[in-house]
């Protein structure tokens, strides 16, 4: 059942078309992230459920009523900020409750729920100190906190952990999953960082050029791109543009590939392969299986990534890159040369131009 | 090698006499004329010695004997806070608004602020003078807080909208309006708290600025009010020590109120700059 709804939205900033015919459904209890690069239109789509814009046309509905002309104070969204946005002034446990205090709530229930959320984010001992004598990921765990504290209908979160330190954004984001479920707290995650949104979603609204380019679940979005985009910008993703040439062949200008599946596709056409670095493996001799899917190439690179080992391949003057684990594979040296091999199933075809 | 060195050395220290040389200069320049006039202000007679022959504190009694002493200093106080009320109803949400809400009309703001700098202050009282001169405000005090309010208003804008770009307005009002908050009580619980440095700041300039004004209170009210800077202008033609008396009161007021300011100028620095630091 969809709790939050935008339909056919749309806003520009002077001419410039920012969020162009948005249309998503948000289940009540889920977690949802807009993940894009920058001027996707991600923050602007935010900014518009939390009452700070306002689009040009189209409806934001939230439990059934329309609230795309309520102003911000009356929507009952919690927002958590980039910047954290902690009023300096005001001691950790004021913070926490001005929110409550705006809706005059009574002082009993006033303190037990500031002592109830500032349980919840760990931080009951910070009560009484300014925002400025905690550290980055303390002090947006407190304004966390103080979204959460007056209740929202829903949470949006605008880039909460960019301004932290590697290690704290890992351990903090998992806090965050950990709070909106047990409150099963509507959500909205606005993020630039892939892994972040992978890992902390229920559903995955992937945005480039203010247009939603896939919705779905984090395996969703990695297994099955739905444009060439998406399956480049989530993870990586080796590019082989070619045209159909069989009911299962693709000739590229250098290589011939087999793939799984070609329905839907006229020979001649204009296509483009895509395929994992993980799905590639590594040859030091030449396999016994030559042909199709089988490409040979000079290592250029060695990155080491901890798990796994990237490698750069030059394969007749094309970039390939190739993921290889250490224990699995031949060692592998510089301007070696080496033999990629995937499968037929491993290649996702895309007509060129999607 | 070692002639570059010396060269160096030689170079340092020619910079270190030329420093001396200036910074002297700017101090004598700066303190000779007011440690004359506190002197000038206690002397007996200094007419025929280098310095003077005797040393008496009786000016300061008739300053305070002087019949307008007192009114002149309250017409003058009333004058510089009614000024400093006037300019933050004014300014303080106008700057803030244009802060928050219309961030392309502040290049604007900023030059108006600026012009009351370029308008000689005599061309701004004739013409307020005129303008209002049939209206009943024609002489009257709330003119005059009008006009020095307009020529003061400098003095308040700058330390406000410093104070307000230090704290990143916007995000803040937003982070209130989210939890509830209409933009009044933003202003109010929120914003005013967190710049309220920069507003002492303006304030305590506001009062040195008007306290200290002569023209526009000579020129649109005259004798009809008088204030501090009015009396000691027409002591310097009755008796020159007793007018001295009155300027070092009157320097005394603006430098305690000038510390007043450094002090709290000094303490806000720290204090929002280390609040806002992100960590």
């Amino acid at each position: 059942m969809s709790y939050l709804e935008l339909k056919n939205v749309f806003k520009s900033f002077a001419n410039n078309v920012v969020v162009k015919d948005f249309t998503l459904d948000v289940e009540k209890g889920s977690l949802v992230s807009f993940l894009g690069p920058s001027g996707c239109g991600k923050t602007t789509t935010l900014r518009m459920i939390a009452g700070f814009e306002t689009p040009d046309s189209g409806i934001i509905r939230l439990d059934n009523g329309d609230i795309t002309q309520v102003t911000p104070n009356k929507r009952d969204i919690g927002m958590v900020f980039q910047a954290y946005a902690l009023f300096p002034n005001m001691t950790v446990r004021q913070n926490v409750a001005f929110g409550l205090k705006m809706k005059n709530t009574p002082k009993k229930e006033l303190d037990e729920r500031v002592d109830e959320v500032l349980e919840m984010v760990r931080l009951s001992e910070t009560a009484r100190r300014f925002p400025h004598q905690l550290s980055g990921g303390q002090q947006q765990r407190i304004a966390l906190a103080r979204a959460l504290a007056v209740r929202p209908r829903v949470l949006l979160l605008d880039e909460p952990l960019s301004a932290l330190d590697a290690e704290v954004r890992v351990a903090l984001r998992g806090e965050i999953r950990r709070i909106q479920s047990e409150l099963a707290i509507t959500t909205v995650y606005v993020t630039h960082d892939q892994e972040e949104a992978l890992s902390i979603s229920d559903k995955v609204v992937v945005m480039e050029g203010g247009i939603i380019q896939q919705v779905g679940t984090p395996e969703e979005i990695y297994r099955s791109p739905q444009t060439r985009f998406v399956a480049t910008f989530i993870g990586t993703a080796n590019q082989f543009f070619g045209k159909v040439s069989g009911k299962k062949d693709v000739q590229t200008t250098e290589h011939c590939l087999v793939i799984e599946d070609l329905d839907g596709f006229t020979k001649g056409q204009d296509v483009v392969v895509l395929v994992r670095p993980e799905y590639i493996q590594v040859f030091t001799q030449q396999p016994e299986r030559s042909g199709c899917n089988v490409i040979p190439g000079i290592v250029e690179t060695i990155t080491f990534h901890g798990a796994v080992t990237r490698l750069g391949v030059n394969a007749n003057n094309q970039r390939i890159v190739a993921d290889i684990n250490v224990n699995e594979t031949e060692p592998v040296a510089l301007n070696q040369k080496i033999w990629l091999l995937f499968a037929a199933n491993a290649c996702k075809v895309m007509a060129v131009g999607e | 090698m070692k002639k570059q060195v010396l060269s160096m050395q030689s170079k340092k220290e020619r910079t270190g006499a030329w420093q001396i040389i200036l910074i002297s200069g700017f101090l004598f320049y700066m303190f000779i004329p007011i440690l004359s006039t506190y002197i000038f202000s206690i002397a007996t007679r200094w007419d025929r010695t280098i310095m003077p022959e005797g040393y008496t504190l009786e000016f300061y009694g008739k300053t305070i004997e002087a019949s307008y002493f007192f009114s002149s200093l309250r017409n003058s106080i009333i004058l510089s806070i009614s000024t400093i009320f006037v300019s933050l109803l004014l300014i303080v949400p106008t700057t803030y608004w244009v802060q928050v809400r219309l961030p392309k009309a502040k290049p604007i703001l900023d030059i108006l602020m600026i012009l009351p700098f370029g308008i000689p202050t005599v061309v701004l009282a004739l013409a307020l003078v005129q303008v209002y001169n049939p209206t009943p405000l024609g002489h009257s005090p709330f003119l005059l807080i009008g006009a020095v309010f307009i020529y003061s208003m400098p003095f308040m804008y700058r330390p406000i909208s410093n104070a307000l770009n230090a704290i990143d307005a916007q995000t803040l009002t937003e982070a209130g309006q989210s939890l509830g908050a209409t933009t009044a009580q933003v202003l109010l619980k929120v914003i005013i708290p967190n710049i309220f440095t920069g507003i002492i700041s303006g304030s305590l300039l506001v009062f040195a600025t008007v306290f200290a004004e002569f023209t526009l209170t000579k020129l649109i009210l005259g004798a009809r009010f008088k204030t501090f800077p009015l009396l000691l202008v027409e002591y310097t033609r009755i008796n020159g020590n007793i007018a001295a008396a009155f300027s070092v009161i009157s320097f005394t007021i603006a430098w305690l109120v000038s510390i007043l300011i450094l002090w709290v100028g000094s303490k806000s620095q720290g204090d929002s700059a280390e609040a806002m630091r992100p960590r």
